[in-house]
Parts: structure tokens; sequence; C-alpha cells
């Protein structure tokens, strides 16, 4: 009896946990399966089996490729340009100077704020009406009149990725300096009786020593980024004409707004499958170091 | 000689000091110039926003713009639903995450591993990809329009972070002292509640600004299942100054000073324990 209670109590602690998990995360994403693979109503109603006509409809449209091109140029611009830009910024904040605590609570500050006022906020800098970004730069006597800097959808997608990096830069900085600051000093101390210069002891010791944080932060960011929703949802709602949707825009408006809910499924688990093959190499990773 | 060699040194040595102070110094004027410009617009009055000329401060300082939101929409509600959310899920994510790190730092059991490997791939679902069903289960459980309902889907997406937090702090400090009071005749609970919580108290304060704030941001889910305005969070409630015709540009900073305020100088608290966290502590097995 007593042997019993130990072996199932364990279950009993995780049980909670498991609970809101399986009625909040995996039923909805059974549902959404079951969705995809069905014939259903404008009201979100199913009515009976449809194989994979979901699916072929919305690979068959133009739009589809469209915007399935910008959610990849989104996600690898907006994750390659903050990692290389993050990492540079944590080198700098990993140096002894005065005031480096107050420029930590300063980069906290875009990582902190609620995405849909940040997309705001930048919405209004760059309007060519009335934008502060003009005033600025005609009161610095750079611009002598008003630019348009949103001239086209793609300079529109242009600043919504610009947006998406500036939002996204202080989790990889903090994660780099996390594991910068766990280097033990000794190995530079060693390198520079040996000669080294910087940027030996950059490729040589830092980048290696720190290229498991980056891999968390970059796996995540891809993640996050990948299925980031309130930045392109408040510039520009996806639109012109899809230029600027990604995946999760242009299902969020196949459901929501056009009552298509099977297509929107479909969306969604195609979404799925490309960002599995990336947990897949995180979860293996994570796992595997967990190992040793 | 090894004078001049001991100067050129220092030279080199203030250059890249000097180098490296005015880099700090514009990147943090970058990151800092959307906040100053939002609180500049917040003070200004509608007709200066849109005049032709621009101007950088306000011409004059309107204070009463701060004072204005609370009467032009239901601020106050905004900000208590977006506290009750918050509050609500980070407790739930608490009470639930807690025993399910506990058991995944302290107990061997079957299963094990395809747990923890639910919670690292649940992850990647974010809700924005799940709307569809999220808003079928909540349909089914009668929880449309309710603040309930947003606690239960922000406890249960802040449940992985919850738990790789937890179990990370858990497993970082040594379970002797629970075992020698489980001789005792202290109940694996006591111990746990008495001994191991106050020692991972840091942790835990981490993990729960983590989750409040993460729920106090979301906007997304609340956008979509939530429709009357008296039950909005404050993400969500501000863009009733963000008309199809009208931006209320003013009005909305200044709505979203308040959205943001709390939370920045929450986060600027724990940016250190959570990063150490998230990077290795949780990581380690």
């Amino acid at each position: 009896m007593k042997k019993n209670m130990q072996k199932i109590e364990p279950y009993i602690w995780i049980l909670p946990s498991i609970i809101l998990m399986f009625v909040f995360i995996l039923i909805p994403i059974v549902f959404v399966f079951r969705m995809a693979l069905s014939k259903v109503t404008r009201a979100g109603l199913i009515k009976g089996y449809a194989g994979f006509e979901n699916f072929t409809k919305v690979l068959s449209t133009p739009t589809f490729a469209m915007v399935l091109k910008n959610t990849l140029i989104w996600t690898v611009a907006v994750v390659g340009l903050s990692t290389l830009l993050g990492f540079i910024l944590a080198l700098l904040l990993n140096n002894e100077f005065k005031g480096r605590k107050i420029a930590r609570a300063i980069v906290v500050f875009p990582w902190a704020t609620t995405l849909v006022v940040q997309a705001s906020i930048w919405k209004f800098i760059i309007d060519v009406d009335y934008g502060t970004l003009n005033t600025l730069l005609m009161k610095l006597g750079i611009i002598d009149h008003a630019v348009n800097w949103t001239a086209s959808p793609g300079a529109w997608f242009a600043w919504e990725i610009a947006c998406g990096i500036f939002v996204t830069i202080p989790f990889v900085t903090f994660t780099v300096l996390s594991g910068l600051q766990s280097i033990d000093g000794t190995y530079y101390e060693a390198a520079t009786v040996d000669g080294a210069n910087y940027w030996q002891k950059l490729f040589r010791i830092t980048i290696p020593l720190v290229s498991s944080s980056l891999t968390v932060s970059t796996v995540l960011n891809i993640i996050y980024v990948f299925n980031s929703f309130p930045i392109i949802w408040n510039m520009t709602k996806g639109d012109p004409g899809n230029r600027t949707d990604t995946l999760v825009t242009y299902l969020y408006k196949l459901a929501f707004y056009n009552g298509k809910q099977g297509l929107a499924a479909a969306v969604s688990v195609i979404g799925f499958l490309i960002l599995l093959a990336c947990a897949m190499v995180y979860m293996v990773a994570t796992l595997r170091k967990g190992d040793e | 000689m090894n004078k001049t060699a001991d100067i050129s040194i220092n030279g080199k040595r203030l250059i890249s000091r000097i180098f490296l102070y005015l880099v700090v110094f514009i990147i943090c004027m970058i990151i800092l110039y959307p906040y100053f410009a939002m609180f500049c617009t917040a003070l200004k009055n509608r007709s200066e926003i849109f005049s032709a000329e621009g101007t950088v401060f306000p011409i004059h300082a309107l204070w009463s713009n701060f004072a204005d939101i609370w009467k032009k929409a239901p601020m106050a509600k905004y900000m208590m639903n977006s506290l009750l959310i918050a509050g609500g899920s980070t407790v739930i994510a608490l009470l639930c995450g807690i025993p399910a790190a506990y058991a995944l730092s302290r107990m061997k059991f079957k299963g094990q591993t395809a747990f923890l490997g639910f919670v690292i791939v649940s992850q990647m679902f974010a809700p924005v990809v799940l709307l569809i069903g999220i808003y079928k289960v909540i349909m089914t459980l009668g929880l449309t329009d309710s603040i309930l309902g947003l606690i239960f889907i922000n406890a249960a997406f802040n449940q992985a972070f919850t738990i790789w937090l937890l179990r990370g702090t858990f497993i970082g400090i040594s379970p002797e002292m629970e075992q020698a009071a489980k001789i005792d005749g202290c109940s694996r609970l006591q111990a746990m509640l008495r001994i191991l919580l106050p020692v991972a108290a840091p942790g835990i304060v981490t993990t729960l600004i983590f989750v409040f704030i993460n729920a106090w941001n979301e906007y997304t889910v609340a956008l979509t299942l939530i429709s009357t305005d008296t039950n909005k969070p404050l993400t969500v409630g501000i863009n009733i100054f963000n008309g199809y015709n009208m931006i209320e540009w003013q009005y909305l900073f200044a709505a979203s000073l308040f959205a943001i305020v709390p939370v920045v100088i929450l986060f600027a608290i724990i940016e250190k324990n959570l990063v150490s966290g998230l990077a290795s502590g949780g990581v380690k097995g």
C-alpha cells in the first residue's frame, strides 16, 4: 500500500500543472488540428472531414507564398540582426565602467515594455506628416524637408523589422551577459601572457564559451519572433494587400475577419510544422546538455 | 624607453575608454528616444502635435492630459483588470508550477523526461497560433469575455517558464536539509513549505515577477477574447484613443505610460536573477 502510494506520489505533484496545460494548451492544439482537417462553417462549426482540402486551398493561393516569404524574412532578419547587435552590446556592457548599472537598466526598457505600446510609438515617430523623427532631424539640420519614411509596403515592413530588432536586442544582450560573466578571468590572463590580441581572445575564448547562451537566446527568439503578432498588427495590420503579413497576422485575419477558420487552422498547422523542426533541435540540445 | 611605451599603452587605453563611453552613450540615447518622444507627446495639446512645424519639447507642458485620460476612458477599470489578470495568472502559475518543479527536481518517476519534453515544446505554441482552439475551449467553459478566462490562459502559457526557472532553482539547492527534516518526522509537503521554499525565495520572486510582467503585457489573447470595454486590460483598453478616424496621440501615450512604468521598474529589479536563471540554471540538469 505504502509502496503504491510512493509510486503515484510524483504524479499528484505534477497533476495541477498537467491539468492546466492539458485544458488550455493541449486541447486547443487538438482543436486546431481537427479544424485544419475539417470542413468548417463561417460560424466555426465543424461539418465533416475534409482531408487535406484546407491545406491545398491555402497552399495554392499566391498570397500564401508571399506571406510565407515575409515570415521567413521577418524571422531571419529580426533574429539574425538582434543576435549580432545584442551580442556586441553585451561585449560593451561587460566592461567595467562608470554608469554601467544605469546603462543596463536602460537596456531593460524595450524588453519590459508591452509590444503594442512599442508599435504605436514607432508608428508615431516615423509618420510623414507629424512624426517626431522628421521634426528632430530637421531641427538638427540633418534633413531640410520631411522625409516619407513609409513610402512603400516594403518600407513599412522594414520599419516593422527595425521595431522587432529594437525589442529583441535586450533579451540577447542579457542572456549573453550572463554567459560572459561566468567566464573565468584566468583564461584571458593566460591568453594575454601568450600574446593573443583582442580578436583572437574574442574568437578563441569568448565566443566558444558563450555559445550555449547564444543558442538558448537564438532558439527562443526564433519561436517568439516567428509567432510575434502585436508589432505588425498595430503598425500595418499586414496590409496593404497582405504585403506586410506574416503567418500569424494572416491566420488571424482569416479566422476573425474573413470567417475562414478551416483555412486559418491549416495555416496554424503549417506554422507548427516549421517551428517543430526548430523545437526538435532545441530539445535534443537541452536534454543532451542535461545529461552531461 | 619604458616610459614612452607606458604612455602609448595608456593613450590607447584612453582612446578605447572614450570610444566605449561614446558608443554606450549613443546606444542609450537611441533606446531612450522613443520613451522621450512618448513623454513629450503626452504633454502636448492636439494642435501642437499635428502642427506643420512640429516641436521636440512641448511648448506648454500640459500635465492635465494625464488627468484627462481618467475621465475620457475607464482607465481605473483597465488598470484594475490588468492587475487582476496579472495577479491571478501569477498565483495560478505558481500554485501549479511549484509542485511540478519540486517533483521534477526531487523525485524520479516514469514519464519524467516526457513531461519535461512537453514543457519545453509547449513554449513553441504561442497563444496567437492556437487562438481558434483557445476560443472553443473558452466558449465551452462559458468563460467568453471574462477576466477569469484570461487568467487561466496566461497561467497555462507561462507554465513552461515557471517550471523551467523553479526547477533550476530547486536543483541548485541541496536536498540534505529536507531529508534531515523528513527523518525528524516532517512530511514531504512540510519539508518543501518550511525548508525548501524559504531558501528558494529569491528564485521564486524572480519567477513571480516575470509571470506577472508577461501577463500584464499580454495583448493578443485579450484583444480577441474580450469584447466588453470594462473587461479590457490596459494593453487593449488604451487603444480607445487609437480610433480609425482620429488618433488622440497625447492621450494614447499618457495612458501608455501608465501601462509601462510599473513594469519597467519591476523588470529592472529582477533582470539579473532572471537572466542567469534562463540561461544556465534552468538548463543544467
